[in-house]
This record gives C-alpha cells, structure tokens and sequence, in this order.
C-alpha cells in the first residue's frame, strides 16, 4: 500500500513538471483546444442530424443522449490529459530509444511514461462536456446537487480510470512494434459505442462493451444512473476499473520482462 | 518522370505494407467508424419505418459503408509531411532530388492511395459480409463512380499541401490538420448525407468541392445521380483542381522561396 | 574553366533581435526588429573538375551556408555562382542530376525499407542506365562493404552502416561533384576510414569531384589534395594542402623527457625564438621554426637548465595548426587581419 502511495505521489510531481513544460508553448496549446473542439463538431452534427429523423433512440431522448455524450467527453477528456503519453511509447520512446534512459530511473517505466502525459488539449474535451452536461441536466429539470456533482466526478474519474487501463494493455504492443499508437487508438475508437443507448446495437456489440472493453462503464451506466433510469450497475465501474488495472500492469509487467530478455 | 513517380508511389505503398498490423488494424478502424452510424439509423428506421432524405434503409447502410470505404483516399496521404519537411530541415534533401518537390511527393500521395485503396476494398468486402449492401445498376454508373473518385485524388492532394504549408507558416501544423479533417467529413457528406443537412448547408456544400469527394460518387453509385449531371460534376471537379492547383503552386512557391532565402 | 565558379559570393540573413520578457516576446510578434547578419561575405573559388577539397573552418563560419548556396538551397544576396555551367539556385533540379550530397546525419534512404529498395529508387530517380547501376552497385558494395546490408531495413542500421549506404546511394548515379557535409560526424575509426578510401577510389576511377566539410581534420589530412580555411565568412586560405603546411606549420614541436631541472625553463631561458608550449618537472614541449635554428642548438640550451633524457620530434598536423589560426596566433597575417567584425 506504501508504495502505490509513493507511487501516486511520484505521479502528481510528474505532472507538475508537465504543466510547466505546457505553458511554454502557449499559442500551440490554444490551437489544439480549439481543434479538438472543432473535431467534436463532427459527432454533434450527427447526433443533430439522426434526431431530425426521429424522436428517441431506444427509448432515449435527444437530450438524454446529448447528456450521455457530454458526461462521455468529461471522461475522455480526463482520460487524454491522464493517459494520452501512452501513444507515444512505440514511436517515440521505444523507435528513439528513450525507453532505455526511462528504464534507468528508479521509478516504474510505466508510471515514468504516464506521469509525462500533457495532452492539454484534453481541456477543449472538458470545457465541451462541462458545458454541454450541465445544459442538458438544466434541460432535462434534474437538479445539480453537491451529490450529483461529486457523483459525477468519481464517475470520471474512475471513467477515465477506464480507459487508461484499456490503453495501457493496448501500449504493450509497442513491445514488438513502433506503431503501437494506432493500435491503442483502433480500440481506443471503440468508446463512441458507449456513447449512445447501447439497446440499438446487437449483441455481439453489447457484449464486446461491457464484458470485453467496459467502455459502458466509463459513462453509458453512470449516466443511466444521473437519470435515474437504472442505479445499481454503475457501482460496479470502480470494481471493473481495480480489476482492469491489476490486469494490465500484470501483462506490461510480463510484456517488459520479455521485452527485456530479447531485446527488440 | 512518370516512371519516377510511379517508382516512389511503390516505395511508399511497400513502406506501408512492411507493416502487415498497418492493415489490420487501419480496416477494423474503418469498420468500427461505421458500425455507431449504421446502428444509429437502423434503430431510427426501425422505430420510424419512413425514408430519411429519400434513401432506404438499405440505401443508408450501403451509404455508410461507402462512406468509410471511400474516406481513407480523402483523409490520408502526404497530409503535413511538408510541413513537417521544412521544420526538421528534411526538405534540404528532397529539394536535392532529380525530379521537382511537387511531383515528389505527389508521387508519394499515390503511394499512400494505393493502401488506401486496398483498406477501403477490405473493408467494403467485410461490411458487405455483415450487412446488405446495395450495388449500383449497370457498369457505367460504376466507372462513373470510380472516375468521380480519382479526380478527387488530385483535389485532396492540393488541399493538403495547401493546409500543411498554412501549418508551417502559422506554426500549428497539427491544429490545421484536425481542421481539414473536420472540415471535410462536414462538407463531404461523411457524417451524414448532405441532403439531411439544412437548405443553407446545401448550398455551401454546391459549390465547395468536398461534396464531390464522397457524396456525389455515393450517390452515383446508388443512381441517386442522373448520368447526364455526371458530366457537370467532372467539369466542376476539373475547375476545382485546376484553382486549387493554382494556390498550392503559389504556396508552395512561397515556401521554397523563404527555404532558399533564409535557409528554412 | 572549373567546374565550380563562385564569384564575389555574400549572404546575408536577417535575423530577429529578440527581447526579454512577455513585454518583448509581443513585441517582436507585431513589430520584429532586425538584425543583419553576413555568413559569407565576398568570396572567390575556382574549382577544377576532379580535385578533392577540403572545406574547412569553424562552427558558424560560413561553410553550410556555402554549401547550400552551391547545391542551390540557398539564394545569394550578391555574386555569382555556376556549377558545371549551371546557376544552381536558378535550375536546381537541371543542377541536381550533376550532384550528389550527403548533410550530415539526414537521410535519403527509407526508413522501414531494405536499403536495396532506396537504392534502386535512386536508379529511377536519375535513369541510371541498367548496366551502369549494376556495376556501381557491385563496385560500391565491395568497397563500402554493403554485403550483408542491402538485404536489411535501414532502421535496423546502425550509424555507421547507415552512413556507408548513405555514401553509396550519394554515389550511385555518378554524380560530377559531390558535397559532403560532415559524412564522417559520430562514426568509429575504422568506418571513417572506410569511407574515406571510397571517397578517393571514386575520385580516382570517375574523376569525381569532392567538396568536403569536417570537423575531423583527419579527413581533410587523408582525403584532400587542396583546403579551402573559411573564417567569419571569408576565406582566409586557399591552395594545397602541402603549401598550408608550409606557410602555417613550418615549424617543428619537439617534446622532452627531462630530469634535475634547476629552475624554470621558461623565464629564464633567453632565446625567443623557442616558444614553449608546455613545461612540468619531468616534460617539456617546444615549437621552433627550421629557418631560424636547429635541433642542436635548441638542446644546447635547454641542457643548460636540465639533463634531457629523451626527446621526440614531430611536425605539426593539421589540426595543431588550425587551433593556432583560431587561437589568432597568425593574427599577423595580412589575410586574416582584413576580417573584420561583420555583423551590422
């Protein structure tokens, strides 16, 4: 227990370093906000358009479904600014060798590697959630509580948890190739099916998002429970998020051995 | 010249195939883009039973499916390797070569195309397995379809060089990206087809030349295209390239004009 | 008439004069100030179809800037340039099927491909006749010792092997003249070696001819038949490299191993022809010129002071002369007193 504590401790000074490293480059920064903005705008411009065309979605309303995207995007956006590091293992610290200089720190190469996560660009995800969440609970009349907002933030969190656990078993292909980047982001891509009422789709689909890849928990469940539609699955999100993360630092454990043993 | 050409559009497709996961994993990502849209509408079909913007279900499927098949030969290519080229001083070797800047790497972007086109095939063949897709109705709409779509080959290689420089000049190469991203599955009809859009929309969409990038070869494919308006389309495609030619040319110009002036 | 014709060459950069502060870093955004900065400043060189020259100064001299304004990268503020009857920066890619060029670490081959890939590339790049490939590449192969290389990815290369491939591909459609900039930098002796015997087999067989830039003057020492010494933009030296020896280094370093010294050499010794250049208990390095006295009596008056046990002579190399031309010790010289502060 000292020593997950040592670790997130290690952890948050890693971020701090990153933070300062950001501010330096600030016009960069306000660009990549705002094109991550603009690159939502294709998901809205959906979600309008398939609403033209009907009233509910598996029973869901256009702003019950704009919520679940916007309570969707807080998670992402934590996840990104978290997690976002863990693309460049392949082609950045394994293709330059940098990954050998990490593995000569007295620090875990996996924490060293998300500890340098500085996708700032994750604020346009969490300014465009935030705003669009909150909207939505006003359009919807459920009150914003302490309750509900604290809800929320555990949910994120452990939302983005998630999907950090996801991508981080993806990384350990960077392994065996350079590339790992667009592995980690095909599976990664698979969280836009949690971003609409899972019924539509069949069951090959439902099970692959809540048994295989639980992106459901990372905001269709929570959601489901904000709205008071179903309130018990989502409890299980911070078990399947420990499970998730004894698994893949087992397996980036195991990866790293042989990795080591044989080099690349 | 060509021969060159052709040699570097092999080098850069071989480049690609080094990578056999490259293909694996760039045909699942097309099919799990396609897979949230095509359930989204089914559920509305289903719930509504009435055409949306005149196509049928099927129509809509087939639609989609198209859509991602196509999309790779409009958001891939030498994108903002040009960009890149000046910043890290690569560009001083590729302005050594035998044959011009330009053609280099419009030979490159052919190479890109053709992996494109083997993703898009691969992935139209697996969609086709799953899903009904409709074919077109006789031979000439389809090598009318095919022509529409080479011509926009060229069209999206002026555009990107045109945004890759505007990303050198304004120093956010990969902010500009994400724009023509966005900008493109907008106009083009990738989201949705254009018809769902609004009458505004509509209009704009008329006149730029994304629509014919994805869209309007869609819809030839699905005889939603009178043979007779195929010819104003191609004429429309061939004054589009020929203007976005002409600016990519004075960009590029620019471009090399300040590399050789104050050496990058 | 030579093969490279520079005449009454000057570039000139500006660059932004950059203020401290968020105040400053505004500033500059709206209104940059300038400052003018001169890299080569008038220069003249006539090279002959052929010869191996080395392109030597220090860093910020000039020489890349030279460089790419030979290969057409660059476009000169003033003067002339004609490469092979070419204007370089007006027909770059005419001027590009007579070149070839090597920039450091920057790479031509690709990436994730077999180096065999690259090379026949550049064989439908250039049009190299089939026959003339093949022989190239046979010739190539043995001397850089590519054998067991072009079969293999370039990313799985490492430096050395890299450079070689690099060196061959440069090579690979007979170019008339070739630049290499800095082609041995981080590279093992026996690689350096290596390529410089490809070099001058290359130059002997096709009469190739070589500009070389290095910072190993072992290079130079190896490779070149003629040196061209820029400094602060401005040649300081042209000719053979026997003659830069002779006119810079006609001197020799003598270097005892001396006992019972009785007190310092230095101050108390009265010749001042004899510069001494290092001095401890048991050591003694020297430098004295030929024409002004002799071994003999240099020891004369050093035994006067101490028991000389051993001696070694030697004359100086390239380098030894050098860092005495950057140290100012030829400020003497008419040539290098004309440079003068550049920048305005």
């Amino acid at each position: 227990m000292t020593r997950v504590l040592y670790n997130i401790k290690l952890y948050f000074s890693f971020l701090l370093a990153s933070l300062k490293e950001i501010l330096i480059y600030r016009v960069d920064c306000i660009v990549g906000v705002v094109s991550q903005i603009i690159s939502q705008l294709v998901e809205i411009i959906f979600i309008w358009i398939a609403f033209q065309n009907t009233e509910n979605l598996a029973g869901w309303n256009f702003k019950q479904v704009f919520l679940l995207y916007g309570i969707t995007l807080i998670a992402i956006g934590i996840a990104d600014f978290c997690f976002d590091a863990l693309y460049y293992l392949g082609p950045k610290y394994i293709k330059q060798g940098e990954f050998d200089k990490i593995m000569l720190r007295p620090v875990h190469p996996l924490l060293s590697i998300i500890g340098s996560s500085r996708a700032f660009t994750a604020i346009g995800y969490l300014g465009l959630g935030f705003i669009i969440t909150v909207t939505m609970f006003i359009e919807l009349n459920i009150p914003i509580t302490i309750f509900l907002i604290l809800k929320i933030l555990f949910f994120s969190i452990i939302g983005a948890l998630i999907i950090g656990a996801i991508n981080t078993i993806c990384s350990i292909t960077s392994f065996w190739t350079y590339r790992s980047n667009e592995f980690i982001w095909s599976f990664f891509k698979m969280y836009t099916f949690a971003q609409y009422p899972i019924d539509i789709y069949n069951k090959f689909i439902k099970i692959l998002i809540t048994v295989i890849l639980p992106f459901a928990f990372v905001s269709y469940y929570p959601t489901m429970d904000y709205l008071g539609i179903n309130t018990y699955m989502t409890y299980l999100s911070p078990i399947i998020a420990i499970i998730l993360w004894i698994v893949a630092v087992k397996l980036w454990n195991f990866a790293l051995k042989k990795y080591r043993s044989t080099g690349n | 010249m060509i021969k060159s050409m052709i040699a570097l559009a092999k080098m850069q497709f071989s480049q690609y195939n080094i990578y056999k996961s490259n293909f694996y994993l760039f045909t699942l990502n097309r099919i799990v883009e396609v897979i949230v849209y095509i359930f989204v509408w089914q559920a509305i079909y289903n719930q509504t039973g009435e055409l949306a913007g005149g196509f049928s279900i099927n129509q809509m499927i087939t639609y989609y499916i198209l859509s991602v098949t196509i999309s790779p030969l409009v958001h891939w290519g030498i994108n903002e390797d040009i960009a890149y080229s000046i910043r890290n001083g690569q560009i001083n070797k590729e302005l050594l070569n035998p044959i011009s800047y330009f053609k280099y790497y419009f030979g490159i972007n052919l190479g890109e195309m053709g992996f494109a086109l083997v993703v898009g095939f691969a992935t139209f063949i697996i969609c086709s397995i799953f899903w009904s897709v409709v074919f077109p109705s006789s031979l000439g709409r389809f090598m009318m379809f095919i022509v529409v779509i080479l011509l926009g080959i060229p069209i999206t290689f002026f555009l990107q060089m045109i945004v890759g420089i505007t990303g050198f000049y304004t120093n956010s190469i990969w902010g500009m990206k994400i724009l023509r991203k966005a900008v493109i599955s907008i106009f083009a009809g990738m989201i949705a087809p254009i018809t769902l859009f609004p009458n505004w929309f509509q209009k704009l969409a008329n006149i730029l030349p994304f629509k014919e990038l994805i869209y309007t070869p869609i819809n030839i494919w699905l005889g939603q295209v009178p043979i007779n308006d195929i010819y104003f389309i191609i004429i429309k495609q061939v004054i589009w390239a020929i203007i976005l030619y002409s600016i990519a040319k004075i960009f590029f110009n620019h471009a090399v004009k300040k590399v050789t002036i104050n050496g990058g | 008439m030579g093969i490279i014709e520079v005449k009454k060459l000057v570039k000139e950069y500006k660059v932004i004069q950059k203020e401290k502060g968020l105040l400053g870093y505004f500033k500059n955004l709206i209104h940059p100030k300038y400052k003018k900065f001169t890299a080569v400043n008038n220069i003249n060189i006539n090279i002959e179809e052929g010869e191996l020259v080395g392109y030597i100064g220090e860093n910020g001299a000039g020489k890349s800037t030279t460089i790419k304004m030979l290969t057409g990268l660059l476009t000169p503020t003033s003067g002339e340039v004609i490469v092979n009857g070419l204007v370089p920066s007006e027909k770059r890619i005419e001027n590009n099927k007579n070149i070839g060029a090597v920039f450091g670490q920057k790479t031509q081959l690709w990436w994730d491909l077999p180096v065999i890939e690259s090379f026949r590339l550049i064989k439908k790049m250039y049009k190299i006749p089939e026959n003339e490939y093949r022989k190239n590449l046979k010739r190539f192969t043995e001397i850089l010792e590519l054998e067991d290389l072009l079969e293999k990815q370039v990313k799985n290369l490492s430096l050395g092997q890299k450079m070689r491939c690099e060196i061959a591909a440069t090579f690979m459609h007979n170019p008339k003249i070739v630049y290499l900039d800095e082609p041995t930098i981080g590279l093992d002796v026996l690689v350096k070696e290596n390529i410089r015997k490809f070099i001058k087999d290359v130059n002997k067989e096709k009469n190739t001819t070589v500009i070389l830039t290095t910072h190993d003057l072992k290079d130079i020492e190896d490779v070149c038949n003629r040196i061209i010494l820029l400094d602060k933009g401005q040649i300081i030296y042209d000719g053979g490299k026997q003659e830069f020896k002779d006119i810079y280094g006609n001197y020799v370093i003598a270097e005892f191993i001396i006992k019972e010294k009785k007190q310092s050499i230095k101050e108390s010794m009265n010749l001042d022809i004899i510069h001494i250049l290092e001095e401890t208990e048991k050591n003694l390095k020297i430098k004295f010129k030929h024409d002004e006295t002799t071994i003999m009596k240099v020891m004369d008056e050093i035994s006067k002071y101490c028991t000389i046990e051993d001696i070694h002579m030697k004359e100086p190399e390239l380098e030894d002369i050098l860092k005495d031309i950057y140290k100012g010790v030829h400020t003497n010289d008419k040539k290098y007193d004309s440079t003068s502060e550049n920048a305005i």
